[in-house]
């Protein structure tokens, strides 16, 4: 076909995170694993949490809420504890060890001041995902962290580790 | 999270109705345009579906947590497209330029009605339920909506999975201009409403 006979909404902003249709939402406190093209829309303090398997092209993302599950098993997606165990867990199922898995870090902002005075959970989400990518033996491979802006992610495992975040003031980059 | 009864939904919408009523009447009198409102959704939102009703667009959001009586009862948020809040300030204040920055008078006037509007909400709930509800001050948060709401989230859904979610449209044709007035109630605060609902609905049977 001629590229010129294309209807305008079938043009892709490449850098634009939610134009690919196709992409898989992952929610608050949700998670994937697999090959599809994923995405989470609207980062504050939440994480994107991406680990990926250079060698099959395969990897898995989670929409992250809080640092500490205290046990609570019902939402593996929501907390740092939960969902880093749950993504290595299966992906391990598809063929990934820890050694050949490698993490990206998005989101973590604080965009406001908290009403309760509550430390910023953003801040306590990365600390806690960091720590629990070293005691698994996951290494950290980029991140676009912390300040007070929210965040849209997208990953499409197919293509190799890249990542690519818009930020709240329209400017998108790649990790 | 127990699921709400039909009776339950239909009274939180009333006393959402109420409230939005209200507020849809102090945005119109200080634009001096018509007003359209949409019936109160009230919905049980997984947070994983939050997207849905909430999209990463660039909004200015005017947050408000619900005090007085009810201690720390969530929150009432104001929501508009960045590009409606400058077409708002700009009807307000007699100016015509679209596509600027938004600046601080963009800012303080945007608390203002934000303001104005939610008082207008919390009297006429309040009045309502015969208890006092006043907002804190307002918090003006120029971002993506979804980042935003998700924030407050953290405060509200530590322990839920899911969260009450009261939604009214707002558009004003004339001046081509739209904004959603959203509550999000804390778990205690809705048992608290819906018991006052319940007292008040048994009074008049």
């Amino acid at each position: 076909m001629h590229i010129a006979e294309l209807p305008g909404s079938l043009w892709m902003d490449i850098n634009h995170p939610r134009s690919d249709p196709r992409a898989i939402v992952i929610g608050i406190g949700d998670y994937h694993v697999g090959t599809e093209p994923m995405t989470s829309i609207g980062l504050g303090s939440c994480i994107g949490l991406i680990l990926h398997d250079t060698r099959l092209d395969i990897g898995g993302m989670a929409h992250i809420m809080l640092p500490e599950s205290g046990g609570k098993r019902d939402r593996p997606g929501k907390y740092a504890d939960t969902a880093v165990e749950i993504l290595i867990k299966d992906l391990s199922k598809k063929g990934c060890t820890p050694k050949t898995l490698q993490a990206k870090l998005v989101g973590g902002a604080q965009m406001f001041a908290n009403f309760s005075g509550n430390l910023s959970i953003g801040l306590r989400n990365v600390e806690a995902i960091k720590e629990l990518l070293k005691k698994s033996g996951i290494s950290i491979k980029g991140e676009d962290i912390g300040g007070n802006k929210g965040r849209t992610v997208y990953y499409c495992p197919a293509e190799g580790f890249q990542v690519r975040v818009r930020r709240a003031d329209g400017s998108c980059s790649e990790l | 999270m127990t699921a709400l009864t039909p009776t339950q939904i239909d009274a939180l919408s009333e006393l959402g109705n109420i409230g939005a009523s209200h507020a849809a009447t102090s945005l119109s009198q200080m634009l001096m345009g018509q007003i359209e409102m949409t019936v109160p959704s009230v919905e049980i939102v997984d947070l994983a579906d939050i997207y849905k009703h909430v999209t990463d667009d660039i909004s200015a959001l005017v947050i408000f947590q619900m005090q007085g009586e009810i201690e720390q009862g969530g929150y009432i948020i104001f929501l508009m497209p960045l590009h409606s809040a400058i077409r708002m300030t700009n009807t307000m204040l007699g100016m015509s330029d679209e596509s600027r920055e938004i600046n601080e008078m963009d800012e303080s006037a945007l608390n203002e009605i934000g303001n104005i509007m939610v008082s207008a909400f919390l009297d006429a709930t309040a009045e309502l339920l015969g208890v006092v509800m006043l907002p804190s001050p307002p918090t003006l948060v120029i971002d993506m909506g979804h980042a935003a709401i998700q924030q407050l989230l953290v405060e509200v859904a530590c322990d839920v999975n899911e969260v009450v979610f009261f939604h009214t449209k707002l558009v004003c044709n004339q001046y081509a201009i739209n904004g959603d007035l959203l509550m999000l109630p804390d778990i205690n605060t809705l048992s608290r409403i819906l018991e006052m609902m319940d007292n008040l609905l048994n009074a008049h049977s």
